[in-house]
């Protein structure tokens, strides 16, 4: 029984690729979470959030050969997946509530009076990050991750190294008058 | 450590919010994450398929066959059905008309037309005439007066009685308008 060379390269080539998607998630499924919680700060939707930006990548997996940065086109996927479900659920994120936040977050060295606060600080904190402007506000998010630098979010928010500069500058101007304002006020 | 705002300057107080967003950046991912992502990429279909054709037992030769057949058949019933709706609606006869609404609608619910009633106007129909052209300077630019076209009656004479009773008394509208009495 004979088999014929190109069934046996296309299955080569199917081999490779699955190989190239399995070291793409292991390599990059934890970034790729911690992005998506960022933004949707609910476990469970940023892990479909993953799942979804693999399964992208493997409907488009024959064109990985011509991306150049990996990490900053993955992110970029994850990126726009996690803005459009928030878009769409509108709904505030679970751990915004304070509770939530002290399970979530990590509380090592704290009292239990310590780690209350802290939770109520950090949930204060990310109700006024939700009122900045969207482009202020996702400049701010994605700065947060310290493995991004300047270029690489402007590749992922599709800007000029420049203008993410000053979105930067400006969120943290808002932030700081947001955050010295009275609470009654606001 | 307490995070009264108080205590803070503008820069330290941005640092600690940022400080949030960083502790939430670095928050770790779930324990099996990588396993069911690549559980779901195995089960995931490798392409996306719309109507995927499988070949028969001819081989795509005779799968293609059949599609045609299948496209010619759905040709049919659409242009049939066309066909059929065209020949049971026929157009009405005098959908051409337009019907005029009667005065006096308003008073029947209808819209009213406020009182302006079409009279038709029994002066003559002033004729357009062509602009003329001068032809080797024989020519001449005036507008060629039917026979049965009425000369002005010059504005200086008084209209006599006789000619009221003809019927004269009034110009007949020309070409050229008279001129308006100082």
């Amino acid at each position: 029984m004979e088999i014929a060379p190109g069934a046996v390269q296309d299955e080569t080539r199917q081999h490779v690729e699955e190989e190239a998607l399995a070291a793409l998630v292991s390599q990059y499924a934890s970034t790729l979470y911690r992005v998506a919680f960022s933004v949707l700060r609910n476990p469970s939707d940023a892990e479909d959030a993953v799942q979804e930006t693999f399964l992208r990548v493997l409907r488009h997996r024959n064109g990985l050969g011509e991306i150049r940065d990996h990490r900053v086109w993955l992110i970029r996927i994850v990126w726009n997946i996690v803005l459009d479900r928030k878009r769409r659920a509108k709904t505030r994120p679970e751990t915004d509530d304070v509770s939530e936040l002290a399970r979530v977050l990590p509380a090592t060295g704290l009292s239990a009076e310590e780690s209350a606060a802290a939770a109520q600080h950090h949930a204060h904190v990310l109700e006024l990050v939700e009122r900045l402007p969207a482009k202020e506000r996702e400049v701010l998010v994605l700065s947060a991750f310290q493995e991004l630098s300047s270029v690489e979010i402007a590749g992922v928010l599709g800007a000029t190294e420049s203008t993410v500069r000053s979105r930067l500058f400006r969120a943290r101007n808002l932030m700081a008058d947001l955050l010295q304002r009275p609470r009654s006020t606001r | 450590m307490t995070f009264s705002q108080k205590d803070f300057s503008r820069k330290d107080t941005v640092k600690s919010a940022e400080d949030t967003l960083r502790i939430i950046a670095s928050l770790p991912a779930p324990e099996g994450l990588t396993d069911r992502v690549n559980s779901r990429l195995r089960t995931a279909p490798r392409t996306v398929r719309l109507l995927s054709w499988t070949p028969g037992a001819g081989g795509w030769g005779y799968g293609s066959a059949l599609r045609g057949a299948a496209a010619a058949a759905i040709v049919c019933v659409v242009a049939g059905g066309g066909w059929r709706i065209y020949s049971r609606v026929q157009p009405a006869p005098g959908a051409g008309a337009v019907a005029l609404p009667a005065p006096g609608g308003a008073a029947r619910g209808g819209f009213s037309i406020g009182g302006s009633v079409h009279t038709p106007d029994p002066r003559p129909v002033l004729q357009h005439q062509p602009a003329l052209v001068e032809k080797d300077g024989v020519g001449t630019n005036r507008p060629p007066q039917s026979r049965d076209a009425v000369p002005p009656i010059p504005n200086n004479q008084p209209v006599s009685d006789q000619a009221k009773k003809q019927g004269k008394g009034r110009p007949a509208p020309s070409a050229t308008p008279p001129a308006r009495p100082k």
